[in-house]
């Protein structure tokens, strides 16, 4: 059964189409990446999932109800920034949801907390809270009433590695639950580690909607990704720069880079000749990132 | 019905958690009672034993405004006199609270998937916010009731008084704000910025009716005399001239200040036109309660229609 599916879903803002024409299903169970750059379309998208804001034209639908519609009350929600009433508690405002929703035993909130490792800050106005606790927070109240499906729109935003890592983890076992994930990020390697498929949008457009290995097959042959040691990293960074390409430093000694396929059994030969002493070069195969790039890149191609 | 019990008991949680709700309730209920009964204190100090109490007129005085009933009334009375009246910030207050803070807050995005019927969110927020009104105003009536039994103590009053009449009145009141929640849900909600709502609110209806007054007075000079011609044509003069009998504000505290009318009836020469004394116009009198209820309601009607419809339609940013 479809937890989620949309139907030639539009939004339009005057002449301008937000989302375009979006067609997609993600079934039960299942955790989908929703990737896009800035004013893509993912938000919109999640919020006419959520029932906040009405398509121009197709229609989606939740748990086999058109949205809006009751099977929301079985949706859990995170988009964009996470909004509290800064006068309560955290308890409060997880109260608070809990009366609006009507169907969450009261011993459910001390659950939730514990789940995101805030039981000490539970106590504390929200208005006290820094970025990655009312983060943590929010997604305690995604998950109050147990929902069947999250929504979840940047849910790392403000977290540390750590707390990161730990959202990562809580999301692993909620979809083990057998709840359906919509996650989107702008940290592809979190997505890449998380789930097991990707939907990719551009300028409204679906541009991509397949597991994740076919994203990195469809877009890979047209580079490859190194991790560079050498003994100067400085000198490491302005050589390949000097070469045309786009390092990344990486701890004190190393810098990634992608460079083309027909370069790449040349590469160690013009840094050496550039003067660097390369300690060690190995290939990090394809990357989602580096497939993502290639996909929202001018020519990049749909699938 | 289900959504809708939800959505009152989690407004409720949320109002009874608002500071501001106190210092309001401590306003109304305590401070205003305890300074009238030190007036009357002093008044009765002063006044009880002096020639200007000759023919009982002070204890006649002190009966009328602070005996139980009479602070009972006061309490009814004097914040519809306010400027801007206490109804009014209490209503923008709460307005603030219930519909505000979603937009500032940037709450509707979650209010609206928890609880994704509209109608029982936006039901559920006007039931409580005239739940807590009512409780405002129940508590303003029962604390003058035990201050001004206090005051029975040290003052020569007792407990006569219409009683029933005055609740009634309390009970039209309480109905009449009903108009001005819902203008305030609207306004918050169509202009989607809690600060500019409220202050619309609180000026709106007042700054419309200040427009008319200076229209009116414009009108009534000499080069505009065409104006009032086309009117004449047109049979508008007439309705030109009820329309300030169908003002907002001037129909909205109609019950409230209905005890002061009758009060000050008391201090005009018997047989004089009340509306035509130097009273009258202070009072903004001349409208009944049926008259005002029937106004009240349709404003209710109008703008309730208006504000479920943009409420029911409107995309959440």
């Amino acid at each position: 059964m479809n937890a989620i599916t949309a139907e030639g879903l539009t939004k339009r803002y005057g002449g301008t189409a937000a989302v375009d024409d979006v067609t997609f299903s993600i079934e039960q169970g299942e955790i989908v990446g929703f990737l896009g750059p800035n004013g893509a379309g993912k938000t919109t998208t999640l919020r006419m999932l959520a029932g906040l804001v009405r398509p121009s034209a197709g229609s989606c639908s939740v748990l086999g109800e058109s949205v809006p519609g009751p099977t929301l009350s079985n949706v859990g929600t995170m988009i964009e920034e996470p909004s509290f009433y800064p006068y309560l508690t955290g308890r409060a405002n997880l109260q608070h949801a809990a009366l609006l929703h009507g169907d969450v035993p009261a011993a459910r909130i001390d659950e939730a907390l514990a789940f995101v490792h805030m039981q000490d800050a539970a106590e504390k106005k929200v208005k006290a809270y820094s970025q990655g606790m009312r983060q943590r927070l929010a997604l305690a109240r995604a998950l109050l009433w147990r929902p069947q499906v999250l929504l979840l729109d940047e849910p790392t935003n403000g977290l540390d590695p750590a707390g990161i890592a730990e959202v990562r983890e809580a999301l692993r076992s909620v979809a083990e639950t057998g709840a359906t994930v919509l996650v989107s990020s702008h940290i592809l390697a979190e997505i890449e580690k998380l789930v097991d498929r990707i939907l990719a949008i551009d300028k409204g457009v679906l541009r991509f909607d397949g597991p994740l290995h076919r994203l990195l097959e469809q877009m890979g042959g047209q580079a490859v990704a190194y991790r560079i040691r050498a003994s100067d990293q400085t000198g490491l960074l302005a050589a390949l720069t000097t070469l045309g390409y786009e390092p990344r430093a990486v701890a004190d000694d190393s810098a990634d880079v992608s460079v083309p396929l027909d370069d790449a059994d040349r590469l160690i030969e013009r840094l050496t000749g550039a003067g660097v002493r390369v300690i060690a070069a190995a290939p990090r195969g394809e990357d989602l990132e580096g497939a993502y790039l290639r996909l929202i890149a001018p020519g990049g191609r749909p699938s | 019905m289900n959504g809708l019990l939800d959505v009152i008991r989690a407004e409720t949680f949320k109002v009874l958690r608002k500071r501001r709700m106190y210092i309001l309730a401590a306003l109304y209920w305590v401070i205003l009672p305890v300074l009238a009964l030190i007036v009357g204190r002093l008044l009765d100090t002063n006044l009880a034993d002096s020639f200007a109490n000759e023919g009982a007129s002070v204890d006649m005085l002190l009966q009328s405004l602070f005996s139980p009933y009479g602070l009972a009334g006061v309490s009814l009375v004097l914040p519809a006199y306010a400027s801007p009246t206490l109804y009014i910030v209490a209503v923008a207050l709460l307005a603030a609270l219930l519909i505000g803070d979603e937009r500032s807050q940037q709450m509707w995005k979650t209010v609206l998937v928890v609880q994704p019927n509209r109608v029982a969110v936006l039901s559920g927020k006007i039931i409580v916010c005239m739940l807590a009104i009512l409780a405002l105003m129940a508590g303003a009536f029962l604390s003058s009731v035990i201050f001004g039994s206090l005051g029975t103590t040290f003052l020569p009053t007792d407990f006569s008084g219409d009683w029933l009449r005055l609740a009634w009145l309390y009970l039209l009141q309480w109905a009449f704000l009903l108009a001005p929640v819902v203008l305030a849900f609207l306004l918050i909600f169509v202009v989607r910025s809690a600060v500019l709502g409220i202050v619309m609110v609180l000026f709106l209806p007042g700054l419309i009716e200040g427009i008319y007054t200076v229209l009116n007075t414009l009108l009534q000079l000499q080069p505009l005399n065409r104006i009032n011609a086309i009117f004449q044509t047109l049979r508008l003069q007439r309705a030109w001239e009820e329309a300030p009998r169908y003002f907002f504000t001037a129909n909205l505290y109609v019950p409230g200040r209905s005890p002061g009318t009758e009060f000050m009836t008391q201090l005009i020469p018997e047989g004089d036109d009340f509306n035509e004394s130097i009273f009258g116009g202070m009072l903004g009198s001349g409208i009944d309660l049926a008259h005002a209820a029937a106004v009240m309601a349709g404003y209710a009607i109008v703008i309730g229609a208006l504000l479920y419809w943009a409420f029911l339609r409107r995309d959440v940013d």
